[in-house]
């Protein structure tokens, strides 16, 4: 049985309007070397589309995780948490 | 030739159809309103749901039999699609393919429609957190990313004419980026990127989910035994490990299945080593794309 990663992002950190706007910081894209996070403008769950102001950070690829933590260290604000599990190689289909 | 030269290559190659690339083949797609809504919202392409998934743990999504196999039918229908209710915001219909530098010079210089401008590439920008521009659009692509500013480079010249364009390309060909061009929607051509793995949203795609957003290349690189010194400068400019030096015969290898036919090792090689090959030439890789 596969073990997922958990990532967790604690937007109270980090968002436009909290102590630290992703897009001035962009710390934890920079050292994650399989590029696991994205940073995009939220998404209101309704209505659609999303507000093209407030910008955040959300682990994407999170199979594509080693687990390096390295995100985890670089954050100014310790908004990232990761539990690793399981990263997967290619996925080749059935 | 792939499926798109014989639906969309009237004889040749879908990319080297002039066709293709006209603002009457736009017009006829209703193109500027989607690039509209497609630019408008591109960043948050991999958050949105599809049936019910987003992209957040693809990789483990997939790996389960039945809804793996239902994810990959939809991605790839929706990447492909030539339907008439194209949904932009999910990139309906922006299916691209890897191409050499002399490729993509050919359009730039050829068949490209004006205006081009480069901008920043927005998989670096929101996976990476780096500004490089690198893409190459034209046509209504162009006047549509002009009105979102966060794109447009900053203190240089964005808009460019045909020699600039081909300059630009050759740069970023020679710093290891991979030429690709790009349906946006299919069979509108307005787009020639520069890409790098893993922020390249379409590689990434392909690369790690084994999906068929992007294709591989019409060549496949092909290297010259006698001529390889074995100095190993090419294995660093593959972007999808294709290249392995061996020292017991002090020479590169080539895995095929893995080379796109990107032909960025060529930059490297100072002993005439490397060529690109057609694809068709090689009986085990015709028609793998
Ligand atoms: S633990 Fe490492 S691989 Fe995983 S998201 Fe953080 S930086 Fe990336
Ligand atoms: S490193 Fe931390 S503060 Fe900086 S963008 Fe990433 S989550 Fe936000
Ligand atoms: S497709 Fe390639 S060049 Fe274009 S935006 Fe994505 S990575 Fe950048
Ligand atoms: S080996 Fe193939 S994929 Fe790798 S750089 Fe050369 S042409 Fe591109
Ligand atoms: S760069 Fe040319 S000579 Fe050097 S290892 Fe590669 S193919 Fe051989």
């Amino acid at each position: 049985m596969t073990k997922k990663t958990s990532i967790k992002l604690d937007y109270s950190k980090c968002h436009t309007g909290a102590s630290t706007d992703p897009r001035e910081c962009r710390k934890c894209l920079f050292v994650c070397d399989p590029a696991v996070f994205l940073m995009h403008p939220t998404l209101e769950k309704h209505p659609d589309p999303h507000n093209p102001e407030i910008w955040r950070v959300d682990a994407i690829w999170l199979s594509k995780c080693t687990g390096c933590m390295k995100c985890v260290e670089v954050c100014p604000e310790k908004a990232i948490t990761v539990k690793p599990g399981d990263s997967l190689a290619i996925i080749r289909g059935f | 030739m792939c499926e798109w030269c014989f639906k969309h290559g009237d004889g040749g190659k879908w990319y080297n159809n002039a066709r293709l690339y006209r603002n009457e083949l736009a017009d006829e797609y209703n193109a500027g309103e989607y690039l509209e809504e497609q630019w408008k919202n591109m960043e948050t392409l991999f958050i949105r749901k599809i049936m019910g998934f987003n992209s957040i743990g693809l990789g483990y999504k997939m790996q389960m039999p039945i809804i793996g196999r239902l994810i990959r039918k939809v991605v790839e229908g929706q990447i492909h699609s030539e339907k008439e209710n194209r949904n932009p915001v999910r990139a309906d219909g922006h299916f691209g393919q890897v191409l050499p530098l002399e490729d993509a010079q050919h359009i730039m210089g050829n068949l490209a429609a004006e205006p081009i401008i480069k901008n920043y590439c927005v998989c670096r920008w929101m996976q990476r957190g780096v500004k490089d521009a690198v893409c190459i659009n034209f046509g209504q692509l162009s006047e549509v990313i002009e009105k979102h500013t966060r794109y447009i480079p900053e203190g240089v010249k964005y808009r460019l004419d045909r020699e600039e364009a081909i300059q630009a390309l050759q740069e970023q060909n020679e710093k290891g980026y991979v030429a690709s061009v790009w349906f946006q929607p299919v069979p509108y051509i307005n787009a020639i990127c520069s890409c790098e793995s893993p922020e390249c949203g379409g590689l990434r795609l392909r690369n790690d989910f084994n999906l068929k957003t992007v294709y591989k290349g019409e060549y496949l690189i092909d290297i010259d035994i006698d001529k390889c010194e074995g100095c190993k400068s090419c294995v660093r400019m593959c972007q999808f490990n294709a290249l392995r030096y061996l020292p017991s015969v002090k020479r590169v290898i080539v895995d095929l299945d893995k080379c796109f036919g990107c032909g960025v090792c060529r930059h490297a090689c100072k002993h005439d080593a490397l060529n690109l090959v057609p694809r068709e030439s090689i009986p085990g890789q015709a028609g793998k794309y």
